[in-house]
């Protein structure tokens, strides 16, 4: 087991370089932040200073070798525009972005999960159809528009909740349940199919037959044969909740790690794009370890080695 | 006894209560962005001037209102020479540190502002400075490298720093914390989430009237900046898009405050031998002119918010406006007649360059003219850019041969019109007439003289037809109806010089 965990961890470091050089090419030859930040009628000679001081003059694979000796070390350089690492400027949002795709993510399974079970359940019923035309929406609708639409409704016509920034609960509402929507229809579809698939099996035969209730029946027994997969759903998933807080940060004014993203990434601000993408390749690469790792405990019959 | 202090007491409170109004309460300011520094002269980006010179102050001002050349920090200054400019500062200011500002704070901050490793950004106007000297303490000499005629507007961007404070923390620390003379004081800063500001108490000048504390929200999203602004959430929400805007109108207790901006939209007509394409005859770009409709363009795609070009870059109020030119007329049998004449009697292809997500309606404005142009046989394939490379086009010279693009260059017609000098990074034209105009009005230091220059250089212009001249932009601010005076000024900046919240 912990070998395991070991060998997992030693192969992100390839999967983890391999990304940053992507990333890195990708934003080297698209734009010039020289002229994204300062303004279109500076001089050359103050353009030239600019470059010098950020080492941008130097030939693209030095710049290369340069941010990944400092990377190895954990710096990953000043951003151009704010004069601070770019690293505390990632590490400084995260808590906000983590506390949004946590509230999604915990709002997405305890919704998706019960609707797909009744789904499963009381399959084509009403609730059946309902469930699956909710789930068809919520997987159609881009998080933008949504996030537009429950501004309109919620703040601006109703006035219940504020229309964006971060503080209390009814702050995190709104961003939260639009994050949640797209995920809460792909967990309740794919929990339905997977309990479809279960509750044909013998083992819930036999648990009927030996006079368990319906509820135990379904909740325990069958769900928790059918949820290897909607855990592998979930653990890829975090890579759709990580691209999703980029919308819902902008359109929200959320003070998270997206919307400095999308900030660094028109502005060519390569240290903190770099940053970005590290820390998100690398929570991705962890819950994903930490999801086959549940996977022993949910089924015994696993075991890593 | 006791009553009657018992009831002066009384009576004090009462007229207190009559006369001092409401209570102060927090301006609530939503823009696009949170600052990156509010150390004024760290970047141009409004967002972070208008954040940043709330505390720290500048030696002059240009108030939007009429255009006013305005003193702040300075008193008065007068050219001693056409290169040498003595500037009087304002007696019995203090940094809120407790700092003086005086000579030995102008000579510093001076020294910063023409070291171009430190303000990049502003290098274009602090390039004429030679160096400074103190006359005594409230009087410093500046010297110039080349008679420089927006002098004022480079008085106006100088910002002046407490020494002691910015040699103990540095640059960047300076832009996270700043110290400054203005009506308000840096309070806290979560970052991309608020910045709050509490009013300086010692302030020089005349404070807001009923505001205490200003907080600034980064809001990035159009539409959500603007539903802020409807449900009470913020005071000012700035740059509002048109739609957005038109809402905002219709609103009891809000104000919509339209500023025509110092953007000048065009199509970029190259004549540049080396990009080679039937726009290097001077009546192929005429016949551009005349076969597009702006004010259609306005009425239809920007709801009559925009200005549109008389045949010329300057805008109305600006020096060297030449009021005689009118526009290309929107004729498209002329357009044809010319093109015909040209040698195109069936039109041409052409690539038409535009960028999306950079200006106001950009790409439908771009469509809307390479339509307007195949109704006179143009055809046009359209490239569209993302705006990063659309600018690193511009510059490389690579929009070419035809590009829609919105130039918003400092208000001064010398740095508007440097733009088409060809020495200039991305001028589309050599033109050696204009050059000799504009380097003429770049040291002319007599202002009729040098309107004179421009308005020639405009006629000029409008002949050679280097460009479509299509028109200002309009930038949209919207206030709670309670703010009153905001100065919004036609570079996205707003300023709080009386303001009040009532």
């Amino acid at each position: 087991m912990l070998r395991y965990v070991l060998r997992r961890i030693v192969l992100t470091v390839p999967v983890i370089a391999g990304i940053l050089l992507i990333s890195f090419l990708l934003t080297h030859v698209s734009g010039d932040p020289t002229d994204l930040i300062l303004p279109p009628d500076t001089p050359d000679e103050a353009r030239a200073l600019f470059r010098e001081k950020h080492g941008l003059d130097r030939p693209i694979w030095v710049q290369f070798y340069v941010f990944s000796l400092h990377a190895l070390q954990g710096d990953f350089g000043n951003s151009l525009r704010f004069h601070e690492p770019a690293v505390k400027l990632v590490t400084d949002r995260l808590g906000a972005t983590t506390e949004l795709a946590m509230a999604a993510m915990a709002l997405a399974i305890a919704v998706g999960i019960p609707a797909g079970v009744v789904a499963a359940y009381r399959r084509n019923t009403a609730a059946d159809v309902a469930i699956r035309a909710v789930s068809l929406f919520g997987q159609a609708v881009p998080s933008f528009y949504l996030g537009i639409v429950a501004i309109l409704v919620f703040a601006v016509w109703l006035g219940w909740l504020p229309s964006g920034g971060r503080g209390t609960l009814a702050h995190l509402a709104l961003p939260a349940i639009t994050l949640a929507l797209g995920l809460v229809a792909l967990i309740a579809r794919t929990t339905r199919s997977c309990m479809l698939d279960v509750l044909n099996q013998d083992y819930v035969r036999t648990a009927r037959a030996k006079g368990l209730g319906e509820a135990p029946v379904v909740w325990v027994h069958a769900l928790r044969n059918a949820f290897i997969p909607v855990l592998t759903v979930i653990g890829l998933q975090v890579g759709f909740l990580l691209g999703g807080v980029v919308v819902t940060e902008t359109v929200f004014s959320w003070p998270g790690v997206g919307r400095l993203a999308v900030q660094a990434i028109y502005a060519r601000d390569f240290p903190v794009v770099q940053a970005v993408v590290f820390f998100f390749a690398l929570i991705f690469v962890i819950v994903n370890l930490i999801v086959d790792l549940l996977y022993a405990v949910l089924d015994p019959r696993i075991g890593y080695r | 006894m006791i009553r009657s202090l018992r009831s002066v007491a009384l009576a004090a409170i009462v007229s207190a209560a009559a006369i001092g109004s409401a209570p102060a309460e927090t301006l609530v300011v939503a823009q696009n962005f949170d600052p990156q520094t509010l150390w004024p002269n760290g970047t141009t980006a409004s967002d972070n001037l208008n954040a940043g010179s709330a505390i720290v102050e500048a030696l002059f001002w240009v108030d939007p209102d009429g255009e006013e050349f305005k003193p702040l920090l300075a008193e008065s200054y007068e050219l001693e020479d056409n290169t040498t400019v003595l500037v009087r500062l304002r007696p019995g200011v203090r940094f809120t540190n407790g700092e003086p500002m005086d000579a030995d704070a102008v000579v510093h901050s001076f020294n910063v502002f023409i070291d171009p490793a430190k303000t990049p950004a502003y290098a274009r106007v602090s390039d004429p400075f030679q160096s400074v000297e103190k006359v005594d303490d409230l009087t410093v000499r500046m010297r110039l490298k080349y008679p420089f005629p927006p002098i004022r507007l480079a008085l106006s961007q100088l910002y002046i720093v407490p020494p002691g404070y910015w040699n103990e923390v540095g640059l960047e620390a300076y832009g996270q914390r700043p110290i400054g003379t203005g009506p308000f004081m840096f309070d806290s800063w979560a970052r991309d989430d608020r910045l709050e500001m509490v009013v300086n108490p010692d302030y020089w000048g005349t404070l807001p009237e009923g505001i205490d504390r200003i907080v600034w929200r980064p809001v990035p999203d159009d539409i959500s900046r603007a539903a802020g602004l409807t449900t009470g959430e913020y005071h000012i929400a700035a740059n509002l898009a048109v739609a957005s805007a038109l809402d905002v109108e219709r609103q009891d207790g809000l104000k919509l405050v339209a500023v025509p901006s110092y953007r000048i939209y065009q199509v970029i007509l190259s004549s540049l031998p080396e990009h080679a394409s039937p726009l290097l005859d001077k009546r192929v770009r005429q016949a551009l002119n005349h076969a597009v409709d702006k004010q259609a363009i306005i009425d239809n795609l920007l709801f009559g918010y925009g200005v549109p070009l008389r045949g010329q870059v300057l805008r109305e109020p600006q020096l060297g406006f030449n009021p005689d030119l009118e526009d290309y007329a929107y004729d498209p049998d002329r357009a044809r007649a010319l093109l015909a004449e040209a040698g195109h009697p069936d039109g041409f292809e052409i690539t038409f360059k535009f960028p999306s997500g950079r200006y106001a309606q950009d790409r439908e404005v771009s469509e809307a003219v390479a339509g307007m142009l195949a109704e006179v046989g143009v055809r046009t394939n359209m490239v569209v850019l993302e705006p990063g490379e659309f600018l690193r086009q511009l510059r490389a010279k690579e929009l070419q041969p035809m590009a829609f693009v919105g130039l918003a260059p400092q208000d001064d017609p010398d740095l508007q019109v440097s733009q088409y000098h060809s020495s200039w990074r991305y001028a589309y034209l050599n033109n050696p007439e204009l050059d000799a105009l504009i380097d003429a009005g770049k040291q002319e230091m007599d202002v009729e003289k040098r309107a004179q220059i421009y308005r020639d250089a405009m006629t000029l212009m409008y002949d050679e037809a280097p460009i479509i001249f299509l028109y200002g932009g309009v930038d949209f601010f919207g206030t709670s109806a309670r703010v009153e005076n905001s100065h919004a000024r036609g570079d996205g900046r707003f300023f709080f010089y009386d303001v009040a919240l009532r």
